[in-house]
């Protein structure tokens, strides 16, 4: 047998929809203590993944997610016993129980901001052909000419990041009022200005979704996009360490040792 | 509770460049197998030996910045970056690597290259 996980849930309650999972075979909830590891039970193990598959999975995590307080397990997580699903639970329960407190009732979104990066680096390394004419740096050597080269690009990637961090703050700070925690990633690319993860309390989502359409609608050259409510699935905080204070050995062997 | 889903955006296809432009820079796994076993590993080492080339470099790029360097060791450092930088594409020549290939996601600090 092969059990496929989906997510941990803050209910130990028999799930009352019919939901199907992977394969068209039902999920049901394995009760631990005060939660829950919603799952489905298969003869053998699924062989050939598709899109579809993936797809299926992120489907049930959000029907889930309706109902309960959800932290997904990550895609194809699967256990050859019951038993083994129920010590992964009692192991890494603190774990969970800490993450589910932090994480009720609130959802997460994506921001992403698209700049004119191109433009942006290009009007800087023209600027900076003035600045850097004379600058201190002699190049009456091969490893002064090579300094000074690196150099150039040096600061002219530095006053990028700088006008991006300076961007970024003001986007932020409008979207921040509203939030409980955020993850922000600065140009993953050029262009790819902001890439952001905000956790938002639920009853607080009607006021992020209207800054985000005032600010889509100011001028300029920034595009947005926004996205959710989606599972909190940059937001859960996991280390082995959370349970060391409530461990009891596990000796058997496990199929699901990258749970989360 | 239903969830109504939103994505919202007045420029889907210039997101969707991007986050494939993203994607691609970075290998999904390591191709290790017994016909490029070689290949593989040198990949693997290059990555590691360029993240400490850009570090050394970034570093004395912000000493130089801070003025905290003579002439003298300036012409130093150059000479160093200079000979690591062109080692880097000797290596990367016998190996048949290109620069996009020595990419290394950092988590939080970004990619490498």
């Amino acid at each position: 047998m092969k059990i496929y996980t989906y997510a941990i849930i803050d209910s130990n309650s028999k799930i009352s929809d019919t939901i199907n999972g992977l394969e068209g075979i039902g999920v049901y909830n394995i009760p631990y203590r005060d939660m829950g590891i919603v799952v489905s039970s298969h003869s053998e193990q699924i062989q050939n993944i598709t899109k579809d598959h993936i797809l299926k999975y992120e489907e049930i995590v959000e029907r889930l997610m309706e109902d309960f307080t959800v932290l997904p397990m990550r895609f194809l997580t699967l256990f050859n016993r019951e038993e083994d699903v129920l010590l992964m639970m009692q192991e890494h329960y603190n774990g969970f129980k800490g993450n589910l407190d932090r994480l009720r009732n609130k959802v997460e979104f994506g921001i992403k901001v698209i700049w004119q990066g191109e433009t942006i680096k290009n009007r800087i390394i023209e600027s900076s052909k003035k600045c850097y004419a004379n600058l201190v740096i002699p190049d009456n050597s091969p490893g002064k000419s090579f300094v000074k080269e690196k150099f150039e690009k040096y600061k002219i990637d530095k006053e990028f990041e700088e006008e991006a961090d300076r961007c970024i703050t003001i986007i932020d700070y409008f979207f921040s009022r509203f939030i409980a925690e955020k993850k922000l990633e600065k140009l993953k690319s050029d262009n790819l200005l902001l890439s952001a993860s905000y956790l938002i309390e639920k009853e607080k989502q009607k006021d992020f979704i209207e800054v985000f359409e005032k600010i889509r609608a100011a001028p300029g050259d920034l595009k947005f996009l926004l996205s959710g409510p989606w599972p909190p699935y940059n937001f859960i905080v996991f280390t082995k360490n959370a349970n060391m204070f409530n461990r009891k050995p596990v000796s058997q062997d496990r199929a699901g040792e990258n749970a989360i | 509770m239903t969830i109504n889903r939103i994505v919202e955006t007045d420029s889907p296809q210039d997101f969707i460049e991007e986050i494939e432009k993203i994607q691609g820079a970075l290998p999904k796994r390591i191709d290790a197998n017994p016909k490029n076993v070689e290949k593989g590993l040198a990949k693997l080492v290059l990555t590691l030996i360029e993240l400490i080339r850009k570090l050394l470099e970034k570093q004395a790029m912000r000493r130089i910045d801070a003025g905290s360097l003579s002439e003298e060791e300036i012409e130093g450092v150059g000479e160093t970056l200079m000979k690591l930088e062109n080692k880097m594409q000797e290596l990367k020549g016998i190996f048949g690597l290109k620069d996009e290939e020595l990419n290394l996601n950092l988590g939080p600090l970004g990619d490498l290259m």
